[in-house]
């Protein structure tokens, strides 16, 4: 029976491991730009995967409080594993290798205290990250696996417990590994385990002294070679005395091979849900870091490549958040898309299915990342988020989402002029500017004097292509046609260099009114790609 | 003496280099340079959002404030977007109101003590050209230098401060104590094409050839650059195919200054593969 669930667990496994392989291969083309770029990502580093696998490193330094709870869990898992769940073949490794004696006893236990710490930490975490518990799609994340982790753990230990207060486990070893019997000085054996081995019996049993020392000259020549000192199961023996009072009802009922397979069935469920559940970072995380990260000189041939496996490693632990650059985009837009942490979310959203995103916020968003490196250096799943970034700015715009700033410069002055109407009723006053464009004496003192036409280094190197020059914007400005004056070529090829307006003998702010234009005409174009998309048919 | 160090954006992963050889000049003048986590300084977003661009800032000095730093910063656009930020954060009632109760939230305030200074502003008016001169460990080859000032320090003077907007003198000044030669140069002042690079990459290009071919004349054998931006202009691919041993080559101001101090240039760039000629 327990071997059928057991091939189950391992067949699930096993499948779920090569479904998310099949996955990955799906989405494998959905952030690859560029085509022609094969090869250049074969490096393998093996320095960083062994360091970052066994040892956490990158968590090390993104957060140490953190690291030492991910690596007490780490360690703890890992020792459950070898050496507790797999005894039967690692027990051959150790040569008196016992469940029950120490260091293994004590090990278990302790390694059990640190897992708990580790899941405990972690939903200390979940509570209080004020950024996690806000953000709806990854509020829930890992919590499954985690609560599955605390389970397993709390059904080892109190199966562990009722196996030490089991009398009917008792009774089955003596008969299996002694001959003592009613008359040899069971009772006997029976005293020395009650005091010290915390056993449950039903029925009374008086202790006097020499049935003591009777139990212990047996204790010692048949127990004590497998059977260490009670107290090293310090989780487990606290849980016993614990259970003390309704003990022999427990046995009575044989809770502990209840237990055995409840805590059987858990683990094999931890097995069974590895592929699907937060646990398969364990083998994405060291697969990613030991990718190499794309550097200045290799981001021309192979801008664009990030395995898709990449975006299923991140833990969402929301330390790229913290130490983004943009964050001030954040607090005054409230578009979480500019930070990485959800950006990543949105885009696994996105290669699930295209048609769920809100578009609008992801490009708005992504377009502010200003390539910092910061999310990428302090990943501690080693993800290359800044590559990411640039591969979905190349998608987003290869699918026609991109940002207003560029629809301004695709709209002819014309037909940008039509909207007039339109965005004077639904452009909002913004208090929040450099107050410049709306306000006459800011501009009514041009005396079209030209001085900064002739400064322009636009003008100079693009006269071809422009349409206006500065001088010819403040011009618009004085007629009051500012929406016109936001459409023009001159706004938007603006180097800002500032010429214009240190040479003007009225002293206009000319180049900050430019930017003031550029500001205002994002916010238009951003109504007009709004009401033209609401009257099209979406094809 | 104590900055807090603002690196920008750009300086982590596009241009390592200029990070690497100023924290090893600041290392040689015995500055400190502390880092604090700081966000973007708003610069790419003036286009786009005002508000924001203005926080950026403002939240950055309050950053400094707290650990009670001035900043400095190698970058002249972000030197330029500071300067920006504090005389519209004066300015702009509102926005004040608005940022502060933002900064607030955070545990954070500024009450504009802090100030900004860009690496060439600070070692001419605060430093001091003598100081430098006396710490000179060897002059430099005579090497002709034609020198970029970068438009967002220099202009509007009225609110940068920076230097002297039609002729400024302060980067050639520094370069003479190292024993290069920095030439007159028509096109000194004025933009390197970089703000097009994205949005109209054949503007950007057309004043970059113009750049070069006005430098060349000019008899420049480098071109001296003391921001971020400027100088990955012109380290881009398409200037490095265009650029042949007739024409001038891009130097960072802190490698020419780092090698005159005596660093080895293993200290000066990642791969310390700099121009020999700094080092003969």
């Amino acid at each position: 029976m327990i071997n059928i669930a057991l091939n189950i667990s391992l067949i699930i496994f096993t499948l779920g491991v090569c479904f998310q392989i099949y996955r990955f291969k799906k989405y494998k083309n959905f952030l690859h730009v560029e085509t022609s770029t094969q090869g250049s990502q074969k490096n393998f580093q093996i320095k960083a995967f062994l360091l970052n696998t066994l040892f956490q490193t990158k968590l090390f330094k993104a957060g140490k409080l953190r690291w030492i709870f991910h690596f007490s869990l780490f360690t703890g898992f890992l020792y459950l594993i070898f050496v507790h769940a797999l005894h039967d073949v690692t027990s051959l490794l150790f040569e008196y290798y016992e469940p029950t004696v120490d260091p293994f006893q004590f090990l278990r236990n302790f390694s059990g205290v640190m897992v708990f710490m580790g899941c405990i930490a972690f939903l200390y975490r979940r509570v209080i990250h004020y950024r996690i518990k806000h953000d709806k799609r990854i509020k829930t994340k890992g919590l499954f696996s985690i609560l599955l982790i605390l389970l397993v753990i709390g059904s080892g230990f109190l199966l562990e417990a009722s196996k030490i207060i089991s009398e009917p486990v008792f009774i089955e070893m003596v008969e299996e590994y002694s001959d003592i019997d009613e008359e040899t000085g069971l009772e006997d054996l029976k005293i020395y385990w009650k005091e010290y081995y915390n056993i449950i019996f039903s029925q009374q049993i008086d202790i006097t002294d020499k049935s003591l020392e009777n139990g212990q000259f047996l204790n010692e020549e048949y127990c004590l070679s497998c059977h260490s000192s009670i107290r090293s199961a310090f989780v487990s023996n606290t849980f016993a005395k614990m259970l003390n009072p309704i003990g022999s009802i427990l046995n009575s009922h044989r809770l502990d091979s209840k237990l055995s397979i409840i805590h059987y069935i858990l683990c094999l469920l931890l097995l069974a849900c590895f592929p699907f559940s937060r646990l398969f970072h364990v083998l994405l995380i060291p697969f990613i870091t030991g990718q190499k990260n794309i550097t200045k000189e290799t981001s021309n041939t192979s801008k664009g490549i990030i395995p898709s496996t990449a975006l299923f490693a991140c833990t969402n632990c929301g330390y790229c958040s913290r130490v983004c650059s943009v964050y001030p985009n954040y607090q005054i837009t409230g578009n979480k898309d500019v930070l990485p942490h959800s950006k990543i979310e949105s885009v696994k959203a996105m290669i699930k299915d295209v048609s769920s995103e809100n578009w609008e916020r992801l490009y708005q968003g992504n377009s502010e990342c200003t390539m910092c490196h910061n999310c990428t250096d302090i990943c501690p799943s080693g993800i290359d988020l800044q590559c990411l970034w640039v591969a979905l700015d190349t998608k987003l715009v290869q699918m026609r989402h991109c940002e207003n700033i560029r629809s301004v410069k695709d709209i002819p002055l014309n037909e940008w002029a039509k909207n007039e109407n339109t965005i004077e009723s639904l452009l909002s006053k913004d208090e929040m500017t450099s107050n410049l464009a709306d306000k006459a004496e800011a501009f009514e003192k041009c005396v079209q004097c030209t001085i900064c036409t002739n400064v322009c280094p636009v003008v100079e190197y693009n006269s071809n292509q422009n349409d206006m020059t500065p001088q010819q914007v403040m011009n618009l400005l004085r007629l009051g046609k500012k929406h016109l004056a936001t459409g023009t070529r001159m706004v938007w090829s603006c180097l800002t260099c500032y010429s214009c307006q240190e040479h003007c003998p009225q002293q206009i702010r000319v180049t900050d009114i430019i930017l003031e234009l550029r500001n205002s005409g994002e916010k238009s174009a951003g109504i007009i790609n709004k009401t033209q998309t609401n009257t099209e048919v979406h094809i | 003496m104590k900055l807090a160090y603002f690196p920008g954006c750009k300086i982590p992963f596009y241009l390592k280099d200029y990070g690497i050889s100023f924290e090893a000049i600041m290392r040689k003048l015995d500055i400190e340079l502390i880092k604090l986590p700081f966000n973007c300084c708003g610069y790419p977003a003036r286009s786009k959002n005002f508000e924001v661009s203005v926080l950026s800032s403002i939240r950055n000095y309050a950053l400094a404030r707290k650990y009670d730093l001035d900043i400095i910063t190698p970058c002249k656009c972000c030197f330029g977007q500071f300067k920006h930020a504090t005389y519209w954060y004066d300015h702009n009632k509102d926005l004040k109101k608005k940022i502060d109760s933002l900064l607030n939230r955070e545990g954070l305030f500024w009450d504009g003590s802090t100030q900004i200074d860009h690496m060439l502003s600070f070692f001419y008016n605060k430093f001091g050209i003598n100081e430098i001169a006396k710490r000179i460990q060897k002059k430099l080859p005579g090497k002709k230098i034609a020198v970029q000032y970068g438009c967002h320090a220099l202009r509007p003077f009225s609110i940068t401060g920076f230097d002297n907007p039609y002729a400024p003198k302060m980067f050639e000044a520094l370069l003479d104590v190292t024993g290069v030669i920095p030439v007159e140069w028509s096109k000194s002042t004025e933009c390197c094409g970089s703000p097009a690079f994205d949005s109209n990459p054949k503007l950007s290009f057309k004043i970059l050839q113009n750049k070069i071919k006005t430098a060349s004349e000019a008899g420049a054998d480098y071109i001296c650059t003391a921001c971020t931006h400027c100088q990955m202009q012109y380290e881009t691919e398409q200037f490095k195919k265009q650029s042949n041993h007739h024409h001038p080559t891009p130097l960072l101001f802190t490698q020419i200054l780092g090698a005159a101090l005596g660093i080895n240039k293993n200290k000066l760039s990642e791969k310390g593969d700099l121009t020999p000629i700094l080092f003969e």
